[in-house]
Order: C-alpha cells, then sequence, then structure tokens
C-alpha cells in the first residue's frame, strides 16, 4: 500500500488522537539501523582503516559498553560527514590524510597498523588542554572535533543505548518534534 | 496584546505565519538511535541555530525557506520560530525586570539616549505579567533588579553554592535565586491565547505570512495587511481599523522596511543590540565532589549575578554591566581533560556531579551603525524580500567580557574550587536569541520610531509591541519586559479607541 493511502486510513484503525500521533510518528522514525549494515562511501580505504582504528582508540569497550567499533561509529561518521557541508569534511579528510602521513613518516606504516604505543605519540594534540581557541592545523583540528563526535555516534547508538538499558541506564530518549504540517 | 485587547472585548484577527502546535500531540518521545542522524541533526541544515538539535529540529524556522544575508567578516546568527506561541514555546523562562538603570541609562553614563518611560510606568505591567506566567523568585530589593510579584522561592542552596555565594559577598557581588516563568509549559500557546480565544474576539489566522502592511492613500493611515497562505501560496488581503506588529524584533521591522512606512525618522532599522553571551565562561570543579562524593548537600542548584560593575562605583573600561547564571553539580563536558579512551572515561566519571559552571550575559550598546536593512538580491519562499543584518560588538563589550572571565575565575578560587578553563569568547551576535531595538521607542519623532506607548509616530494607528521597541536592554532577559510593555500598549490603545482618538 503506497505510504499516502495508508496515513488516510490510519483513522479508522486507531480509537484516539494520541494513539494515532504515536502511530504516525512511529511511521515517520523509521529505524533503519536495526536492519542490514551500512555501506561505507565517502572516506577512502586508507582514510575509513584510520578512522576505524582512532575510533577503538578513543572509545575502547569497557565496563559492559560497547565501544566504538561495536557500535558502528566509524561506519556512521562515514554517512554523516559524506552528507556535511564542506567545511566539515575537510577537516575529516584533511584530519584522517595528515593521521596517515605523520603514522607513515614516523612509523613507515599507516596509522590502522600502529600499535598502542606508536599511537599515542601520534594523537598528542589529545593531552594537551582544551581551550575555547580552535587550532588551526589539520591533524589537531580534526581530533578536536573527533573527540567529540566519535563518542556521541557511540553513545547515541542502539548498541550503547541498549547496553545502558540492562544496567538501568535511561539514556537516549528524548521529545521529537514531529515535522509541522 | 491580543490578551489584553480581546478581554476589553475589542475583536482582534491575528496573522501568524507559522502552523498551529498541539503540544501534546505534536511532541513524541523518541529514542535517539531512532533519529536518522544519532542526534547530530541533519547536517547544514541550521549553519546559524546552535540551540537546535535533532528532537526539536522542526520548531525552528527554516533557514533555506528563510534566508538573511550578513557580511561575511561579521556573522549573526539569527534563531526564529514560526510556529503559533513561536519563540515562548521553547524560550528559557528567565524573567528579570528592568529597572531605572536600563530605564535611564543614559542619566547614568552619558551614552546613548533614555527610554521614553520610567520603572514606574512599567512596574504596574509587570505586576500583572508574572502572576500569568507563575514566576518564581527571591525578593532582594536590589536598585538595580526591581523585586516583582513571585512565587517565593524557598529552595536551600547547597555547600557549595553557599561557598560561591559567601565568595562573591566578600567582593560586593550579589547574587540571588533564579526568576524563572514556571509550570510544564510557560508560552503564549497555553498562557495567553487560550483565554483570548475564550472571549470569542480573537481569530487566528495561521500559515499567514505577511507581505506588507497597506496604507491609505487619503488619510494616510494603515488599513491593512497583503499575506501570503503558506501551503498554498494565494496572496491575500486582511482589513483593519489598527494594525499591530509583533513579529519579534527583525521580523517585524523587516515588515515595516518592506512596507516603506513609519521611518520618517531614518533611525528603523537601526540601533539593532542584544545580550552577548560568553556560554561556560567558566568550568570548574568542586575538589571534594570528585568520585562520587557529592551529595545533595554539597552540590547541586542554581542561582543569578545580577548586574554590580557601574551601579555604586565605575568600571575602568566599560560602561553599563554583566549578569552571570552559575550552575553547581554537572558534569565537566570530555574537552575539558587532555586524555582519549579508557583514560578519558575514568576522568568523566571521576568527575560526575563534581561541576560548576557560570555564563555571562553582557548589556549591549545600542549604536546606530549595527543595523538591519532590506537585501535587494534576495526572498525568502514565499517572495518576500530578507534581511541584511550589520552588527558588531565593540570595546565595552570585549572589556566587560574579559571583566567577568576574571571576575568568575577570583570568585571560584576564592570558594576552593578548580578552575578547569576559562574564557572570554562572545557567541556571535543574535545567538543569545536576544536581539532588540532597530524600531525604538523615544520622545522625539525625528530620533525614534514609536513614541511611548509603542506607537509609531508617523501613523497613530500602527504599533509595534516586541523587542525592535526597546531603547537600552540591559542585561537582563527581555521577554518579561516585552509582555509588560505590551500590555501597557494595549491598555493605551482600548483607551485611545474607547475616547475616539483611534
Amino acid at each position: 500500500m503506497e505510504r499516502r493511502r495508508f496515513v488516510q486510513a490510519i483513522p479508522f484503525l486507531y480509537s484516539s488522537p494520541a494513539l494515532l500521533a504515536q502511530a504516525i510518528a512511529k511511521l515517520d522514525g523509521a529505524a533503519t539501523d536495526a536492519v542490514g549494515r551500512p555501506l561505507p562511501h565517502f572516506f577512502s580505504g586508507a582514510q575509513f582503516a584510520a578512522l576505524r582504528r582512532l575510533s577503538d582508540l578513543i572509545v575502547p569497550a569497557m565496563g559492559g559498553f560497547p565501544g566504538a567499533l561495536d557500535a558502528g561509529a566509524p561506519e556512521f561518521l562515514d554517512f554523516l560527514i559524506g552528507q556535511s557541508p564542506l567545511p566539515a569534511r575537510v577537516v575529516y579528510l584533511s584530519g584522517l590524510d595528515a593521521l596517515n602521513a605523520h603514522s607513515t613518516a614516523k612509523y613507515g606504516k599507516a596509522f590502522a597498523a600502529v600499535d598502542d604505543t606508536e599511537a599515542d605519540a601520534l594523537l598528542s594534540p589529545l593531552h594537551e588542554a582544551w581551550t575555547w581557541q580552535e587550532p588551526t592545523e589539520p591533524l589537531s583540528l580534526f581530533l578536536r572535533h573527533a573527540k567529540a563526535d566519535i563518542p556521541t555516534a557511540t553513545t547515541n547508538s542502539r548498541e550503547w543505548i541498549t547496553a545502558s538499558a540492562r544496567n538501568r541506564g535511561s539514556a537516549g530518549n528524548g521529545t521529537y518534534w514531529l515535522p509541522p504540517e | 496584546m491580543a490578551h489584553t485587547l480581546t478581554a476589553k472585548g475589542i475583536k482582534c484577527l491575528m496573522l501568524d505565519a507559522g502552523p498551529p502546535i498541539d503540544y501534546d500531540h505534536d511532541r513524541v518521545p523518541r529514542k535517539v538511535y531512532d533519529l536518522p542522524y544519532r542526534g547530530f541533526g541533519q547536517p547544514g541544515r541550521f549553519p546559524h541555530v546552535t540551540q537546535a538539535d535533532e528532537f526539536n529540529a522542526n520548531v525552528w524556522a527554516d533557514e533555506k525557506q528563510n534566508p538573511y544575508t550578513y557580511d561575511a567578516a561579521d556573522p549573526y546568527y539569527w534563531v526564529r520560530v514560526r510556529r503559533i506561541g513561536g519563540r515562548t514555546l521553547v524560550w528559557g523562562r528567565a524573567s528579570w525586570r528592568l529597572s531605572d538603570y536600563e530605564f535611564k541609562a543614559k542619566d547614568h553614563d552619558g551614552f546613548g539616549d533614555n527610554w521614553p518611560i520610567s520603572y514606574s510606568d512599567l512596574a504596574p505591567y509587570y505586576d500583572k505579567c508574572e502572576p500569568i506566567f507563575r514566576v518564581s523568585g527571591r525578593k532582594e530589593g536590589f536598585a538595580q533588579l526591581p523585586d516583582g510579584n513571585f512565587i517565593e522561592d524557598k529552595s536551600p542552596d547547597s555547600v557549595s553554592m553557599m561557598r560561591f555565594i559567601g565568595a562573591a559577598k566578600a567582593r560586593g557581588v550579589p547574587t540571588t535565586k533564579p526568576r524563572r516563568a514556571t509550570g510544564s509549559l510557560a508560552s503564549s500557546l497555553n498562557l495567553l491565547l487560550p483565554d483570548a480565544l475564550a472571549t470569542g474576539n480573537l481569530t487566528v489566522v495561521p500559515n499567514a505570512v505577511v507581505r506588507q502592511l497597506t496604507v491609505d492613500k487619503n488619510t494616510g493611515l494603515v488599513n491593512g495587511a497583503d499575506f501570503v497562505d503558506r501551503h498554498s501560496r494565494q496572496e491575500r488581503h486582511a482589513e483593519a481599523r489598527i494594525v499591530v506588529v509583533g513579529a519579534g524584533c527583525l521580523e517585524s521591522t523587516r515588515l515595516l522596511l518592506n512596507s516603506g512606512t513609519a521611518n520618517s525618522s531614518g533611525v528603523l532599522g537601526h540601533y539593532l543590540f542584544d545580550q552577548f553571551y560568553v556560554k561556560g565562561t567558566v568550568q570548574a570543579v568542586v575538589p571534594e565532589a570528585r568520585d562520587g562524593k557529592g551529595g545533595a548537600d554539597l552540590m547541586g542548584g542554581s542561582g543569578y549575578i545580577p548586574r554590580f560593575r557601574n551601579i555604586d562605583s565605575k568600571a575602568q573600561d566599560f560602561i553599563r554591566g554583566y549578569s552571570v547564571d552559575f550552575g553547581s553539580g554537572g558534569t565537566p563536558g570530555a574537552k575539558y581533560f587532555p586524555h582519549y579512551g579508557e583514560a578519558l572515561q575514568k576522568a568523566v566519571a571521576s568527575h560526575r556531579g563534581a561541576g560548576f559552571d557560570a555564563t555571562t550575559m553582557g548589556s549591549v550598546l545600542p549604536r546606530f551603525e549595527n543595523f538591519v536593512s532590506i537585501d535587494p538580491t534576495i526572498v525568502d519562499a514565499w517572495g518576500v524580500p530578507a534581511l541584511h543584518i550589520q552588527a558588531k560588538y565593540s570595546d565595552n563589550e570585549f572589556n566587560m567580557a574579559r571583566d567577568a572571565m576574571n571576575t568568575l575565575a577570583e570568585l571560584c578560587h576564592d570558594a576552593g574550587f578548580e578552575v578547569l578553563e576559562k574564557h572570554d569568547q562572545m557567541v556571535p551576535p543574535g545567538e543569545s536569541i536576544h536581539e532588540l531595538g532597530t524600531c525604538r521607542m523615544g520622545d522625539d519623532a525625528k530620533t525614534s520610531v514609536l513614541n511611548k506607548w509603542n506607537q509609531s509616530h508617523d501613523i497613530k494607528n500602527l504599533f509595534v509591541v516586541d523587542g525592535s521597541s526597546f531603547v537600552v536592554g540591559g542585561s537582563q532577559n527581555p521577554t518579561l519586559t516585552i509582555l509588560a510593555l505590551s500590555m501597557r500598549a494595549g491598555d493605551y490603545m482600548a483607551e485611545q479607541m474607547r475616547a475616539g482618538s483611534l
């Protein structure tokens, strides 16, 4: 049944306006991340491999909660950044390229292949005190954004919130404003 | 305004650019992972609305449908809501009165102009507005922050709050409880419109995008408005004996500019200002509250520092002053900790509930050179010419922000808090959503657009009742003053109608 005809039929299926509103809300919020798996396409293979390694370092699995890789954070960021305005794309593309370039120059291998100790040296900007002044150097700027984005992509995932619920948490609940007529 | 007029038996037609909203049914619970962008929001949808998130995205005016321009060097964040109820659907509810430090600001420091009214003119209307919006607060007797008709806030202060308040008092910095509208919703949608509709005197027309006001060439009076149906794009005209514009500061001025009316003074669009915000001016930690040791006795609560500079003494490098919202018991953001991975998660966990933070809101000087005009190159989705906004802050604001940063850091130190970060970087003009001026009041028709009754100097049956009428704003959130001015203008208008003058 095409969506419009289905929506027109809904009033006959629901006894109260509240139930009707909930039903329409569910239609509008189809949860595609529960089905299938994402297909990364924005970052290059080398960039995406670096992002996966970085994601695992920034949010590892711990304390019964999934890490960034379990939560599909790199795949989600590939989708998000790929749709973002140019400045955000430049931050990620330049930063991931810089990460690989620094890694290759220092260790002769891509960031995806470095061990934790080697990675820590490359991620030295994350050990600097945060200030309101954004850095201008590409790697530092990228790491600043990634340090915020990877945890958010992780903790807002179905996997992380499901784990939170098991721990009696109530993360991920919000009040969504439906689109106006 | 409609609330006041309809209660007096006056028939009102309200044209609203937005759709109606059923607050109970148009908002639904949802999990963040069920949103298309996991809570990040659709990239690029709201470049100027930092308040937008993926849950509330549909409440804000679409920036592509409602464009505006500014010079690249001076960005302006114009935050709008186009739904019935407007920005009162999502406001922060802070409800402060202005004082004669604002109404008669020029008398205190010689800058700019005074309002044409005094605090005593508006006080009776503040008295009426506060009960409608169920404002809670604590009476203090501050001359610069008059007390109101409050629901008394008797909540106790936590130990950390008492330490900060004590540190402030020792340096002569006053504090008080927040003054806020209470209730599950504190909007014109539920507190004003229902009463007005119940009189039978109000007709609300949603989705009516007003293009321009129309003027009777014979009388020079406004006689109605041309508007566009938001959905069908049909052009329509509504007639009126009196026109009241209350579209929100810059939208009202845009409408008058597009109408080519009410500007014999040449100041329509000028003297744009707001309150500057320095969000998270200080982020501190209460050391004893680390590692889960901060119970309800030690942590929690919020407070407010009213303006204290240039009251009893003179600041060195700025006039007027700033206010501060402060709170205890939050968790400092992960960005403040120079770690990642497990170390970062442990650091955040260690500081959970141990934070203290303060945000500065500063008075911005109204300047002629900050202004809006019609951009001849761009129209909105309904073909209505859009605004160009030119605004930037001056040394007075920058110096004030620096003083706030240093003062707050000192107070935190005195209170025994550890400051993680302090800064004085303001958000761009407009982001506070407190845009004011551009259609200001005054006694002199050559230097102001409105008289002291929010009535056009040029066209006596035209009133403007929003933040655009402000002459000076202070550091207080403006909503309560906008309400009081509107109610006062309504009383005046009704009396003029009764007397046959309108």
